[in-house]
């Protein structure tokens, strides 16, 4: 592929892409709740949000006019130093973790826009050449934010929404490295953009056909890493109430869920970065549109699973991705670097 | 100028953070702190441009080893202060200076000798992750090894302490059979 | 479904589909089978087209189980107790209520207050006529009691109101003098509301 030769990045570039990253994925995340509670209520046969707006369509601006003037409740034995910044945890590390992904296609600001005209935004604002764990360590440590709020409460099901945070961590973890681990020894690079290239050829040089286990076990690990329905032990309501955010109200409670659909957004992106051929064109379609088709798709698809599928168990997570998913995973990485070496 | 900034701004918090670790009593002030250190120091390493290391900093001790830091930690009661038993506060006092001395003058020796060379010089070209590879899998095979051995150690004595009780479900049995387990 | 179909219960005739449910797996070979049969099977894909397939009916087939409440409402059963009416006779347009006051002695509530008159014809006429509906626990005795089929238990099902007195007078349950033609007779004991074909489910027991 021809290398063409892009802009310098500037700081102020980063920082405009910064912001956009910021502004849009925090609506596309407000919008985000909407779309799940229509489609939710679609599969259900119910109308959904209706009454704010066109087809409810206000219904954000609604909950967001509540979120943030909803009295903030700190329980009275509650930890309230921890208690304040555990929802700021969440939701940093999400938007973190994004500044390492190629969100949104590069462009250049037109010249006749005063002071910022002429500035290179780059498509990842941070193009480390190690981004694939630097996404997946972003959102490891974005646990904290559950852990220390359901710690912080003083509130038993907080307790154990915390703890089962811990223990599904430990569960998928393991798997979520050792199914990336294969299509990056395919590639020989840590760096999405690698991975794009590598992708480049159409739809048949997708990673997918070539890694098709490492597909479905990364996807498995994406859900669990969102807290998505079928492993939604932190907050799941018929068990523990609502787990770790039992005790927040008003804009804490908002940034675990901005928080939360910023990864579900992270995860959709490296799915389709990794995976589905990245942003490259496909035929005649361009590839910021093919993107954020696919990144669509993997956000309807974690709705529908969330519509079909039940809950399970935390120990059953854990056999799950202990006994079946990662002796799996290490079969692939196995298959993979023979196949690699030959 | 910006890395000296970034420096100094990353070791006072450092510094104050493990500081917080180390003099709070309250458990959850002291893991917050903990793991808020373990991420900043993975700033040092992408200040030297090592971006694989700093990211297995953030993967393994923020998320793997805290994680499991957490999870005893779910056994004290979070909102309450420890009370720490010390009998002799001027021993843990004295030993804890001469400890903090010693890795001092270990680490400041050489520098003041100015007699320190990389072994093995940035190879031009190469990533970062192949970098450690490349020193992992040549220099340091056999410690690499090792720990792998141990590791692998652990993970059976770790398989064998919990595995005795592998077999015996609470969920299937009977409420009978665990009554009378339980009265035995 | 129709009437017939719902009252035909021999269950023998009609075919049951019984669900495959084997015994959960003791052994680690046996679950790990489970495991991989039910991936190889796509039981989950099921689930799945399921969802999907309620969805298009949904969106496309106008198969939508919501109701609109305030702008559309399911119709009720003409047994359905809520506010009482008061009805006239149809001929002359007069209260039907003689006042005999047996809907007053029957009320084990106690919350019917009714006083009457001789007026100059001698026949009684109601003076009072209230119903404490913060006391009424719309139990049907009056209306059963009731002789002249004069109080009836009204649709009013909506009783949301600054005072509970906006029910309960007697010009208020009366049928107004103008909408004499519109007035219903109520269809008797066990009577079915007007959509209880659509609404009706199939038993699986027979009883």
């Amino acid at each position: 592929m021809e290398a063409t030769v892009l802009p310098e990045v500037t700081s102020l570039g980063v920082i405009i892409k910064g912001i956009i990253i910021l502004a849009i994925i925090s609506a596309v995340a407000g919008f985000g709740t909407y779309i799940e509670r229509k489609i939710l209520a679609f599969m259900q046969r119910r109308l959904g949000p209706m009454h704010v707006g066109p087809f409810g369509l206000l219904q954000i601006a609604a909950d967001g006019i509540k979120l943030f003037t909803q009295e903030d409740i700190i329980p009275q034995n509650a930890n309230k130093f921890i208690f304040q910044i555990a929802p700021a945890i969440t939701a940093a590390t999400a938007f973190i973790a994004l500044a390492a992904v190629p969100v949104f296609p590069d462009f250049t600001i037109p010249e006749f826009i005063p002071l910022l005209g002429g500035t290179f935004v780059p498509s990842i604002a941070a193009d480390i050449n190690v981004g694939i764990l630097f996404v997946l360590g972003m959102m490891a440590a974005g646990l904290y934010g559950p852990l220390l709020a359901g710690m912080a409460q003083a509130n038993k099901w907080g307790i154990i929404g915390s703890a089962r945070t811990a223990i599904q961590f430990l569960s998928y973890e393991v798997v979520t490295g050792l199914s990336i681990l294969a299509p990056i020894m395919l590639v020989g690079s840590l760096s999405l953009v690698d991975f794009n290239e590598y992708q480049a050829g159409g739809f048949t040089s997708w990673l997918i056909w070539q890694q098709p286990v490492a597909f479905v076990l990364f996807l498995i690990a994406g859900f669990a890493e969102t807290n998505r329905t079928p492993f939604d032990l932190l907050e799941h309501e018929a068990e523990v109430v609502s787990g770790y955010a039992t005790e927040y109200s008003g804009m804490r409670w908002g940034m675990f869920f901005i928080g939360e659909y910023a990864n579900m957004i992270t995860v959709a992106i490296l799915a389709s970065v990794m995976f589905l051929g990245g942003y490259n064109d496909l035929g005649f379609i361009a590839g910021w549109f093919i993107i954020i088709g696919k990144i669509a798709f993997f956000f309807f698809l974690m709705l529908w699973v969330r519509a079909s599928w039940p809950h399970i168990r935390p120990d059953q997570l854990m056999w799950l991705c202990w006994k079946v998913l990662m002796p799996l995973a290490m079969v692939n990485i196995l298959i993979t670097a023979i196949v690699v070496m030959i | 100028m910006y890395e000296q900034i970034a420096f100094y701004l990353f070791s006072v918090l450092t510094i104050g953070l493990f500081l917080v670790t180390v003099l709070s009593k309250n458990i959850l002030y002291a893991m917050t702190s903990l793991a808020a250190g373990m991420v900043l120091i993975s700033g040092f390493f992408f200040m030297l441009g090592a971006d694989f290391l700093g990211v297995v900093q953030l993967i393994v001790y923020v998320g793997a080893v805290m994680a499991l830091y957490a999870f005893a930690m779910m056994f004290f009661d979070a909102t309450r202060d420890i009370k720490e038993k010390t009998t002799n506060d001027a021993l843990v006092f004295f030993l804890g200076g001469m400890v903090a001395l010693m890795l001092v003058i270990i680490f400041a020796a050489p520098v003041f000798s100015e007699n320190i060379q990389a072994m093995y010089p940035v190879v031009e070209g190469v990533g970062n992750a192949q970098a450690v590879g490349l020193v992992l899998f040549t220099k340091y095979l056999v410690p690499f090894e090792v720990a792998a051995v141990m590791l692998l150690v652990a993970m059976i004595a770790g398989i064998i302490l919990a595995g005795k009780k592998m077999d015996h479900s609470l969920t299937t049995n009977d409420d009978k059979v665990i009554s009378q387990e339980d009265t035995k | 479904m129709s009437l017939e179909e719902f009252k035909n219960r021999n269950t023998g005739q009609q075919s049951y589909k019984m669900l495959d449910i084997k015994h959960t797996p003791q052994s680690g070979i046996g679950k790990f089978g489970q495991v991989v049969e039910r991936t190889v099977k796509g039981e989950l894909f099921v689930g799945l087209w399921v969802t999907l397939r309620e969805m298009g009916n949904a969106l496309f087939k106008d198969n939508m189980h919501t109701i609109k409440y305030p702008l559309e409402k399911l119709p009720i059963s003409p047994r359905y107790r809520a506010i009482h009416d008061m009805l006239r006779l149809l001929e002359s347009g007069h209260y039907r209520c003689i006042g005999c006051g047996l809907c007053e002695k029957i009320c084990i509530s106690d919350c019917i207050k009714m006083d009457t008159k001789y007026d100059e014809n001698q026949r009684k006429e109601v003076t009072e006529y209230t119903i404490n509906f913060g006391r009424c626990i719309f139990c049907g005795y009056c209306a059963e009691v009731c002789p002249e089929l004069a109080i009836v238990h009204g649709g009013r099902y909506e009783t949301a109101s600054e005072q509970r007195a906006s029910f309960s007078l007697f010009e208020d349950m009366l049928t107004p003098i103008d909408a004499l033609k519109q007035q219903k007779e109520y269809d008797g004991f066990g009577a079915v509301s007007p959509n209880a074909d659509d609404t009706i489910k199939q038993t699986p027991l027979a009883y």
